[in-house]
């Protein structure tokens, strides 16, 4: 199933947007384009930028959350948290 | 350059940690890439090596630690992507590869007056066979932060097709090389 008609299958509602001249002139040429209205391209424009905001976010996160895990820790730490146990040499 | 679309990769324990820790401005930028098209995945030998080291460090620490020791767990856990578990085909490609290299190539690691023993050195390397073994069976390159160790099993590979049928080589890609 293609983006524009999974679109048609979402609740809608009606809105006034104050969008740039250049954006809009290139979104009406993509619907002419492929023979779809403005609503669908700005539709799957705007759907495509949240994914992406969502994903920066999620992305954000994960590094905050890597970073947190790692910090605070000594060398020593930070190897055995790699797995790599040392302990005191035994005396020769 | 390691384009961070051409993924998902398999990374090594060191390798998380250190991408994690890094502070070189093109290195952030690459991880900050790479997630905002993939996952870390990791294998749970990862996991199992992480969560013991945060529970032995925990148990060390003194009653006013714990709770940061905790907090850094917890991030961790929560920060987790993919993880590939243990399976038959991986076994058997690990069996394999220990079949291939009983000894770790590398001595154990020291620091100052502090040794890793030679059980714990034998424990890691087969924790890396099994890691390895992860990223032929999930075909995914492995990104790693430990080249001696890693080379000598894509060596070994590459020198005994024969036992990893359908299994392609192993494909390394070092930490520092990515961005």
């Amino acid at each position: 199933m293609g983006p524009a008609r999974s679109l048609s299958k979402v609740k809608k509602q009606r809105t006034t947007l104050t969008l740039p001249s250049d954006s809009l002139t290139k979104a009406k040429n993509i619907a002419r384009a492929r023979g779809v209205n403005l609503s669908t391209v700005i539709s799957e424009a705007l759907s495509e930028g949240l994914r992406i905001h969502e994903v920066t976010k999620r992305s954000e996160e994960v590094l905050n959350s890597y970073r947190k895990a790692f910090s605070g820790f000594t060398e020593v730490e930070l190897a055995l948290l790699d797995g790599v146990v040392l302990e005191p040499s035994p005396r020769r | 350059m390691i384009d961070p679309a051409s993924g998902p990769f398999l990374f090594d324990t060191s390798a998380e940690s250190w991408l994690a820790r890094t502070k070189h401005s093109e290195l952030l930028t690459w991880v900050g890439a790479y997630l905002s098209h993939h996952p870390f995945h990791i294998s749970a030998i990862t996991v199992l090596e992480r969560t013991r080291g945060y529970s032995t460090l925990w148990r060390r620490a003194q009653e006013e630690s714990r709770e940061s020791i905790e907090a850094s767990r917890i991030a961790y856990l929560s920060a987790l992507g993919p993880v590939w578990p243990l399976n038959g085909a991986i076994a058997v490609v690990a069996g394999e590869i220990m079949s291939l290299l009983p000894d770790p190539p590398t001595p154990p690691r020291r620091s100052h007056h502090l040794a890793e023993s030679h059980q714990e050195r034998l424990a890691r390397w087969r924790f890396d066979g099994l890691i390895a073994a992860t990223a032929l069976v999930a075909r995914m390159p492995l990104i790693h932060n430990n080249a001696a160790d890693f080379e000598a099993v894509r060596s070994a590979i590459e020198r005994t097709p024969e036992r990893f049928p359908d299994l392609g080589p192993l494909e390394l890609i070092r930490c520092a090389s990515l961005a």
